[in-house]
């Protein structure tokens, strides 16, 4: 088959999705349920079938001209098809969570419909093949994610979904000024021809410098690098599964996968290096994971706290950019994935103790490893693994962040590393100790906020499958990180790509 | 002995704890509701039976798997057998203990009390969790694998510490945990920084090239330090006397004969020893080898003080472990030598472990009695005591073997420094008597019941191998050797010493004067100053931290008050745009007569 038709295929899964969702009436709930799950695993296929395609060397590509000079262009590549695996196969559990959390609660279908389009522009970021194609998808997972965090309509909601707007709108206006630049200094870069800035000569360096930091201000909103992280804690007033997409998949990790097709693909890590960028970029991520380790220690919300481990965890993924060598490109192309597998197991987890007990806050925790046994054990898999505990996959990108800062000459940053580990210690084993070691309601201590009995299990099986399946995937991903297509090995490879000619 | 059957060994030895692991809440889902099961059964007690198989019958090999986190390697040669069969044994060993041991808790469990039931499953749980990170560490020769098992024991141990769940193991655990994680975190930064210059992924490979890097010696000492927190380093040692007393017993001996062993595991399998290395390792070594000697020393002298058997105890550990902390640093100062101090300090390790073991082991038995004769009782209790001051059994041939080893390479002044550790060892372990026959005293006048047949039993046989180590160890490949009879005076002395210098501070004091001290110098010594001071750091940081969120809030009320200024600019600008709307056509007209007033005037 031609190789035109994945890509569109792949991308017009979920488009077409939410078409059919937003047509469908409110209370069609089996027919909606078997269209989300359906879609979720025909695209899990058509990505697996890419990934099959491109290690045995076939290319998937299309384009077609917009204007002159200006193409749109969908193209799957190894970096690319990695981050379209990623949020295929984490939308798949976030679908079936959401399925089970949203249960008898009004406007599901308006809920699905965006949550499908907002999958779709994830999926259209990850296959872009330039700038301006990057943009199109990256603006409208904005807007298709402005419904979903303002889901519960609370005055909360509300606010904090404006605050989102007004951030990520913002962040994309100087976004397109930043492209528009280097596109009338370079015309129209795909993604991956690195020579053509490679070429410029050193009078046109300051040019290419300003353009760069204009860029990394526009992503650097939703990867929330501080001071542009603001929006992020506010926005976890969302329902849990849109957390746990935005901190995961989607928004987040879509600003921190532009800043890797920006110094990959466009730049070049050769090039950024040599305008001293990485190390630059290096000094703003470690000045993010102190700061949002240390915001969260003093949080007393459980997903606040989670919000802002995920500004401190997805700077490690900028850090390793800074980091030039393959050591820190592995580190960070690897950490992309693996924050988004253990970030979702713990924001499912802090969605069912919301919804089976009504816990918010850390301190009503107590005990509550006993009633929920499972879900403490996959959150306790995730928290362990932020730590960067073995055999859990945070071990693997810190392993690598660290070797490949040795190798960038930057041994300070391993300084970074410990003090980091320490403050997520610091702030992630007191929860541990309260769901195991504390005696709580289960022991006759106290009561739950608002018990309620969702399933036969411990909680409704839709809420809990997911999170054990995600935290399974992270411990097998790094337990048996030598097999091939777990993503330390796919990051090896797409490192290889960037550094070996 | 082929391959396969090393494999098989190999991956039994390290999986089966998990099995049990997870067999215990596959066997709660099991039993009905309402009825108590003993989760630590007989099958349980086998946890390290694999492992102590591996050690007696593998052979010298290795096992890889390149599927393994970032390639694993497990290898078993002849350090690694002994460190492997000391700790399987004295797991198994206490581990049967435990039977015994919380067989109280059983009945109070069986007598519908929750809270005892979910200690002991918990307890079930963790214990062979534990014992598969310490095996895991000692046969792993990759780093990634090592450091997997150095943080599962460390992790899981925590649950084993606070096990009673009152105040003082609360506080115990406490320290243990912050101490371990700051330890982990100097290890990781060691390991990180020396992989990443070295691009190795093994410890031999860490070993041999750590000696000739840039900076070495500052990985040495981050490695140094962060296994020093487990191996209890002066100053890093603070929670090794609050840890071990609030423990269960068989937990502490495991804690004290095995788990801290790990420590020393660490600096043997990652520092330099016996390599050629930068000049700059000699200064670490000297770094150690004070450090050590003043851990030796200065615990014995703070572990006299103690009032509970297991605190004087647990300042034992931290001055034995000095002592090996000052043979691994010889080693560093002179790498000619560490071939011929390396087997003794296995020895000194495998000794020490089993020996500490059974004075922990011993604690209990001291605290219910079984009905054997006093004076059997006392002899059982004393004989181990003496071996660990060096006066028999496997003290004296591990003090022969390093004094031989120190001898042959001319440090005899280490020599008597160590004699002098010596004489605060046979210090300790008087006041650990000391404090036992009191304890048993008071056990026999409240009439306690004597406890199951495993606490008994389990403390005898490990009482017996911990005195014939040295006739037993010969047949995994260490053989040590017994010291002639000349040397014995050179040997014995210092326990002289000691006993007649325990005898005069008792016949002096009659136990009061000390009692005091032991209220002066808690057990955890610099633990209390630095939390006091540490609570009083934040109290005063207090008010900075709420001007810096004030700061924090003024900045973003002033961007706010900005915006707002703009938006009611705009808002300003809209009236005077509906002002001008409004009078638009009276304005035009205005200008129409002012236009044709100038035209007027300007041709005029």
């Amino acid at each position: 088959m031609s190789g035109a038709f994945f890509p569109i295929a792949t991308l017009s899964t979920s488009l077409v999705a939410a078409a059919i969702i937003f047509l469908l009436p409110e209370g069609a709930l089996r027919a909606r349920t078997v269209l989300n799950l359906a879609a979720a695993v025909l695209k899990i296929g058509l990505v697996a079938w890419m990934v099959r395609g491109l290690s045995q060397g076939q290319t998937y590509a299309v384009e077609f001209p917009v204007l002159e000079g200006l193409a749109f262009v969908l193209r799957a590549d190894a970096l690319g098809i990695m981050f379209a695996g990623l949020s295929s196969l984490l939308w798949l559990f976030t679908t079936i969570y959401a399925i089970g959390y949203l249960e008898d609660s009004p406007n599901r279908r308006r809920f699905f419909g965006f949550f499908s389009l907002c999958v779709a522009s994830t999926l259209g970021i990850s296959l872009a093949g330039n700038l301006f194609t990057f943009l199109i998808f990256y603006e409208l997972l904005t807007l298709s994610t402005y419904p979903l965090v303002a889901h519960r309509g609370t005055p909360k909601a509300l606010a904090a979904a404006t605050l989102y707007l007004r951030f990520t709108l913002t962040a994309g206006l100087v976004l397109m000024i930043g492209m528009v630049a280097l596109h009338t200094l370079a015309g129209d870069i795909r993604f991956g021809q690195r020579e053509i800035l490679a070429e410029f000569g050193p009078e046109q360096r300051g040019t290419l410098i300003a353009i760069f930091w204009v860029l990394i201000a526009g992503f650097g909103v939703k990867a929330g690098l501080v001071p542009l992280h603001g929006w992020l804690p506010r926005a976890m007033v969302a329902p849990a599964p849109v957390s746990a997409l935005l901190h995961a998949v989607a928004v987040v990790k879509a600003g921190a996968f532009g800043i890797v097709r920006l110094v990959y693909d466009v730049y070049g890590a050769e090039l950024s290096q040599a305008l001293g960028l990485l190390t630059g970029l290096a000094v703003v991520a470690s000045v993010t994971i102190l700061y949002a380790s240390l915001r969260a220690l003093a949080q007393v919300e459980l997903k606040r706290r989670l919000a802002f481990s995920t500004v401190s965890q997805v700077s490690y993924v900028i850090l390793g950019i800074g980091l030039f060598g393959p050591l820190g490109t592995i580190a960070a192309l690897s950490h992309l994935l693996h924050q988004g597998l253990m970030k979702i197991t713990l924001f499912f987890c802090a969605g069912n103790y919301a919804e089976e007990l009504g816990i918010h806050r850390i301190d009503e925790l107590d005990g509550a490893g006993r009633r929920m046994p499972l879900t403490s054990l996959a959150f306790s898999v995730g928290a362990l693994g932020m730590i960067g505990l073995p055999p859990l996959v945070g071990f693997l990108s810190k392993w690598y962040l660290g070797t490949g800062a040795v190798q960038a000459g930057m041994p300070w940053v391993i300084a970074v590393l410990v003090v980091s580990s320490l403050l997520n210690a610091a702030y992630f084993l007191p929860v541990l100790y309260r769901l195991w070691f504390c005696p709580g309601p289960d022991h006759g201590v106290g009561k739950w906020p608002e018990e309620r009995h969702l399933g036969r299990f411990e909680t409704s099986s839709w809420l809990l499958l997911p999170a054990l399946a995600t935290a399974l995937f992270s411990v097998m991903a790094g337990l048996l990180a030598g097999l091939p297509f777990t993503p330390l090995e796919w990051a090896t490879r797409v490192a290889n790509l960037e550094y070996l000619p | 002995m082929s391959q396969e059957i090393f494999a098989v060994l190999m991956i039994a030895a390290l999986l089966w704890p998990l099995v049990l692991v997870l067999r215990q809440p596959l066997m709660t889902a099991l039993t009905a509701r309402g009825e108590v099961r003993f989760p630590l059964d007989s099958l349980w007690a086998t946890a390290p039976l694999p492992a102590l198989l591996l050690a007696l019958l593998g052979a010298d090999g290795s096992l890889s798997l390149s599927a393994w986190l970032l390639g694993g390697v497990w290898v078993l040669d002849e350090p690694r057998r002994v460190l492997l069969a000391f700790t399987a044994l004295l797991w198994l060993l206490s581990g049967w203990y435990a039977r015994g041991y919380l067989a109280g808790e059983r009945d109070r469990a069986n007598a519908g009390n929750g809270a005892a039931a979910s200690r002991l499953a918990r307890f079930a749980l963790l214990w062979p969790l534990t014992l598969s990170g310490n095996l895991l560490l000692l046969v792993a020769e990759d780093i990634a694998s090592f450091y997997l098992g150095f943080a599962v024991m460390t992790f899981a141990a925590y649950g084993l510490v606070i096990h009673s769940g009152t105040r003082d193991a609360l506080i115990g655990g406490r320290a243990y945990l912050i101490m371990a994680v700051l330890g982990e975190g100097l290890i990781l930064g060691g390991l990180l920084w020396s992989v990443g210059a070295l691009g190795t992924l093994t410890l031999s490979g860490l070993r041999e090239g750590l000696g000739n890097l840039e900076h070495g010696v500052w990985i040495g000492v981050l490695l140094w330090l962060g296994f020093g927190v487990k191996a209890g380093v002066a100053g890093l040692h603070i929670w090794l006397p609050l840890a071990h007393p609030v423990a269960p017993t068989p937990a502490s001996a495991v804690l004290s004969g095995a788990m801290i062993k790990a420590g020393l595991v660490g600096w043997m399998a990652t520092l330099p020893l016996g390599e050629s290395a930068a000049s700059a390792f000699a200064d670490l070594g000297r770094a150690m080898l004070v450090v050590g000697l003043v851990g030796a020393i200065g615990a014995a002298l703070l572990g006299v003080c103690q009032r509970h058997p297991k605190a004087v105890l647990a300042y034992s550990s931290v001055s034995q472990l000095g002592m090996l902390a000052a043979l691994v640093g010889t080693g560093l100062l002179a790498p000619a030598m560490w071939p011929a101090l390396a087997p003794a300090v296995v020895l000194f390790a495998a000794h020490h472990g089993l020996t500490k073991g059974v004075l922990f082991l011993g604690v209990g038995i001291g605290e219910h009695p079984p009905r054997l004769p006093a004076w059997l009782l006392a002899l059982l209790l004393t004989l181990p005591a003496l071996s660990l001051a060096g006066v028999l059994g496997s003290g004296l041939a591990t003090k022969w073997a390093f004094k031989a080893a120190l001898y042959e390479g001319d440090h005899s002044a280490l020599v008597t420094w160590l004699s002098l550790a010596a004489v605060g060892t046979t210090l300790l372990m008087a006041r650990t008597l000391w404090c036992q026959w009191q304890g048993e005293g008071q056990a026999r006048r409240d009439g306690l019941v004597p406890l199951a047949a495993p606490m008994p039993l389990a403390w005898l046989l490990l009482v017996v191998s911990a005195l014939t180590l040295p006739l037993w160890l010969p047949a995994l490949g260490l053989a040590p050797a017994w010291p002639p009879r000349e040397e014995l005076f050179g040997l014995w002395w210092p326990v002289l010493l000691g006993v007649a210098l325990a005898l005069l501070v008792g016949w002096l004091t009659r136990g009061r004067p000390l009692r005091m001290a032991g209220r002066r110098l808690p057990a955890g010594d610099l633990w209390w100053p630095l939390s006091r001071g540490l609570s009083r750091l934040w109290v005063a940081t207090g008010p900075w931290l709420v001007r810096l969120a004030a700061a924090k809030t003024a900045w973003v009320a002033w961007w706010v008050a900005l915006e707002e200024a703009g938006i009611s600019a705009l808002d300003a600008l809209g009236e005077r745009e509906t002002w001008l709307r409004r009078h638009a056509a009276v304005l035009m007209m205005l200008v129409a007569v002012g236009l044709a007033l100038a035209l007027l005037f300007s041709t005029a």
